[in-house]
């Protein structure tokens, strides 16, 4: 059985090496078998790695401490669902789930697309191969998951407790997805350029692929922060943790790349610039998994730490020098005559768009590889933590936040005074109001006061374009307002929701704001019965209490919380100490309202005199993290949302090919 | 220009925001220097209480503050005795103050980059009246007449 395993790794790593010589040899030569062939050899690498897949959590399940990798990341104790996780929980399981996730979207794409873009897909096929073939290679000669111990174990070491939480289930495969779904993006801009079928095709075919990419990424980032904020029990969600960088780049060029990619569509310029975006974001994904795993930088994630960082530094020079060289190469074609009306219109913001929030990309960059720059130019260690990315960022977010209110309700190609009068009164007034608002309201924070300005200026944006849309149906259909709302939103699903994910951006701003500007902490040390005070709540020490289980001892503190003289809860922050290994954690307690969360942390006890140190921390608006979340998805989902196409294609033939392709 | 100005501004507020603060606060100090137990947070962060480098440290920061030095003087002081790495942000001094200013010159460099290209667009693009030479409203020379004005006003009021 086990055998099975590294047996279908080796039969995906040759099939793959098949596909990639077989698509190439196809396109050169235009043999169709040949292309159809490398189609299939995907989808038969697919099957391979779902075996392998299967074979190791099938050994993960059945606890077979025989191989290695199981040996290492699970127990017998270990619940079932965090002992599916723990395929992802380690380096090797980790790398065959990318493999998993990037097969799976290969076979996908292939079936897709096979009968659709003809021209194209032998070098998709052969690009989306060989980053297939790259982490088959790394699963096969470097890191193989189904390694055998010398001596079967009896027991496994376990997962890292601090792995054992319920973000882990769904954080990393958000991540891995996100990463990966870059790939399609980046796989059909190859193709364009190695073809010179240099129009918007690959951009429009692959739209809603950079959607899926984006939003599991977000999704990713979310959950990543909401982990941290339950878990590592300092009170806050992002610590500039180069982990954390890793995963906050892609995201930030692959938002440049999905605005950008506007302007081609509509006016056909920028064809460069949104292959340098791509390449960039590409290449983000497979830096970040170098970061991650080469040790280079110290960073908290240290448990997926190994010696591979130079496999993928290889691999990322690779990939940036096939593809300048392809870029370099089409350059000539790809100059297209922009033209352009005016600085004041919708193009031009975007680019500004573009610009910032590839500079915050840029500044993440650089604060994360300072340390190493420093110690390579003065060979002297330093540190730059999260002070300097809040500081750094904050100016080029707020800059952002102040765009993202202008570039989707500007005009296209030129927008007169008139009417940037007339779009922009209710919104700038509405920022004015609220910034003064907060001043009158005894905000003195004024980073704080400038944010919060921003954040109603768009809101108005967005709630005047939905206001004047409904009014515009209303007066033309006659609709009621909500069936009005409903069917301006169906019929133009891309932009407003866009403008429902802006809202959902906003929210999350709105989060940083508040736990930024806002927060209280309090530590304090108490004996049964003594009371403190944070943030309008009265908190009441009522004891020790203690819980033994197979897999975790628990030693809580019984906190009353009281709002004006009522109980509204009973927080039980904990310690939690988990027998294999053996290792203490913190777990927080939290009491979430809409305004706040009262988080509370257990730091010490005394066993003797039963006393107890609490931090409380009171982080305001933080529930906006979440909410905001929550609308990101429900924006993302109204977009992505596939349209009826109208037009009937009975058989395949170029043109027909091409109107299958309908936008939305 | 005035952008420039105005970078300037921005890159001043921040520079200020981490060198001055002439009475050293207990909390800003924490915040700028970074726990060595491995946590990679700030002394301020970090939450074990019996964490063997926060505990010392915050105890070296009240000392340090009891002998009555400003917070440039704390800073250093702990930078001179356990290496630059404990600062939670690079100085802004020498080498390090690239850290600080690089990301504002490429931002600006961009900018400036993007308004030169936007320019050269826009002078490359047609005026308006000859792109529309085979209109006869574009054929019309000088001031717009009211067929063009009612024209853009109806493209403005369409943009929904």
């Amino acid at each position: 059985m086990i055998e099975l395993g590294s047996q279908a790794i080796l039969i995906g790593w040759l099939i793959a090496a098949y596909s990639i010589v077989m698509a190439l040899a196809g396109a050169w030569t235009r043999r169709r078998d040949f292309v159809a062939s490398a189609e299939n050899g995907a989808l038969a690498v697919w099957g391979a790695v779902v075996v392998a897949t299967a074979v190791l959590l099938h050994a993960l399940v059945t606890r077979d401490f025989r191989i290695e990798y199981v040996a290492a990341y699970s127990s017998s104790t270990l619940p079932i669902y965090y002992t599916v996780a723990a395929l992802w929980g380690g380096q090797k399981g980790s790398l065959l789930f990318w493999a998993l996730i990037l097969t799976s979207i290969s076979a996908v794409v292939v079936l897709q697309n096979r009968h659709r873009h003809r021209e194209l897909m032998p070098y998709v096929v052969a690009v989306l191969m060989t980053i297939s073939l790259f982490f088959l290679s790394l699963l096969f000669f470097i890191t193989p998951p189904f390694e055998m111990l010398a001596v079967p174990a009896r027991e496994g070491r376990d997962l890292n407790p601090l792995l054992q939480n319920y973000w882990m289930t769904i954080h990393p495969p958000s991540l891995y997805l996100g990463f990966v779904g870059m790939s399609v993006p980046f796989a059909f801009a190859m193709a364009a350029l190695a073809t010179g079928k240099l129009d918007t095709t690959w951009i429009r075919t692959t739209r809603r692929w950079t959607l899926f990419a984006w939003f599991f990424l977000s999704l990713g980032n979310l959950f990543g922060a909401l982990w941290a904020y339950e878990v590592l029990g300092w009170g806050g969600y992002w610590a500039w943790d180069p982990v954390e960088n890793a995963a906050f780049m892609p995201w930030l060029t692959g938002t440049a790349f999905l605005h950008s990619v506007m302007i081609q569509e509509k006016k056909n310029m920028l064809k460069v610039w949104n292959m340098v975006l791509i390449i960039t974001t590409f290449a983000l994904t497979i830096f970040g998994t170098f970061l991650t795993r080469s040790g280079v930088i110290s960073s908290v994630h240290s448990f997926t730490q190994s010696g591979l960082g130079p496999f993928f530094l290889w691999f990322l020079a690779f990939i940036l020098v096939v593809s300048i060289a392809l870029l370099i190469l089409r350059l000539p074609v790809l100059r297209s005559e922009n033209e352009l009306d005016s600085l004041l219109s919708r193009e031009s913001t975007f680019l500004f768009n573009n610009l910032i929030l590839v500079g915050i990309a840029f500044a993440v960059f650089w604060g994360t590889m300072f340390p190493v720059i420093s110690e390579a130019v003065r060979g002297v260690k330093i540190t730059v933590g999260p002070p300097f990315f809040n500081k750094v960022n904050a100016p080029l977010g707020l800059i952002l936040l102040f765009l993202m209110g202008v570039g989707p309700v500007i005009a296209w190609r030129r927008a007169s005074w008139a009417h940037l009068k007339r779009t922009f009164a209710v919104p700038v007034s509405t920022g004015l109001v609220a910034g003064i608002a907060c001043f009158v309201g005894g905000i003195r924070n004024y980073w704080a006061i400038v944010s919060f300005s921003l954040i109603f200026f768009v809101l108005a944006t967005i709630t005047v374009e939905f206001y004047r849309g409904v009014r515009a149906r209303q007066a033309m259909v006659g609709d009621g307002v909500f069936r009005a709302l409903t069917q301006l939103v169906a019929k133009n699903r891309r932009r407003y929701g866009g403008y429902v994910v802006h809202v959902g951006i906003v929210m999350i701003f709105v989060a940083i704001t508040g736990t930024s500007a806002f927060r209280i902490e309090k530590q304090v040390t108490l004996n049964q019965g003594e009371t403190f005070e944070i943030g309008g709540y009265e908190l009441r020490y009522d004891g020790l209490e203690e819980r033994d289980t197979l897999h975790i001892a628990y030693l809580m503190a019984n906190m009353a919380v009281f709002d004006k003289g009522v109980q509204v809860d009973t927080l039980k922050p904990e310690k939690r100490f988990y027998k294999k290994p053996e290792q203490p954690t913190t777990e927080v307690a939290v009491r979430s309202t809409l305004g706040s969360d009262l988080y509370l942390v257990l730091g010490s006890y005394d066993a003797d005199t039963r006393m107890a140190t609490i931090l409380a921390y009171l982080n305001p608006l933080i529930g906006f993290l979440y909410w905001g979340g929550a609308v990101l998805t429900l924006g993302t989902f109204i977009v992505i949302w596939p349209t009826r196409v109208n037009v009937p294609v009975a058989a395949y033939s170029p043109a027909a090919g091409e109107a299958t392709e309908h936008r939305s | 220009m005035r952008r420039l100005a105005c970078l300037a501004l921005v890159i001043a507020f921040c520079v200020a925001g981490v060198s001055a603060a002439e009475e050293p606060v207990f909390s800003n100090i924490e915040e700028s220097l970074t726990c060595q137990c491995g946590c990679g947070l700030t002394v301020h962060s970090c939450n074990h209480l019996q964490c063997p480098s926060a505990l010392p440290l915050r105890e070296e920061i009240r000392e340090q503050m009891a002998t009555g030095k400003g917070t440039a003087e704390i800073l250093s002081h702990f930078a001179d005795k356990y290496g630059e790495k404990i600062l939670s942000s690079p100085t802004t001094s020498g080498f390090n103050l690239t850290a600080w200013v690089t990301p504002f010159v490429v931002v600006a460099l961009g900018m400036f980059f993007v308004s030169f290209t936007l320019l050269r667009w826009r002078r490359r693009t047609p005026a308006a009246p000859a792109a529309r030479s085979d209109s006869p409203i574009g054929a019309v020379p000088g001031p717009k007449s009211e067929h063009q004005k009612t024209l853009d006003r109806e493209l403005d009021e369409f943009e929904i």
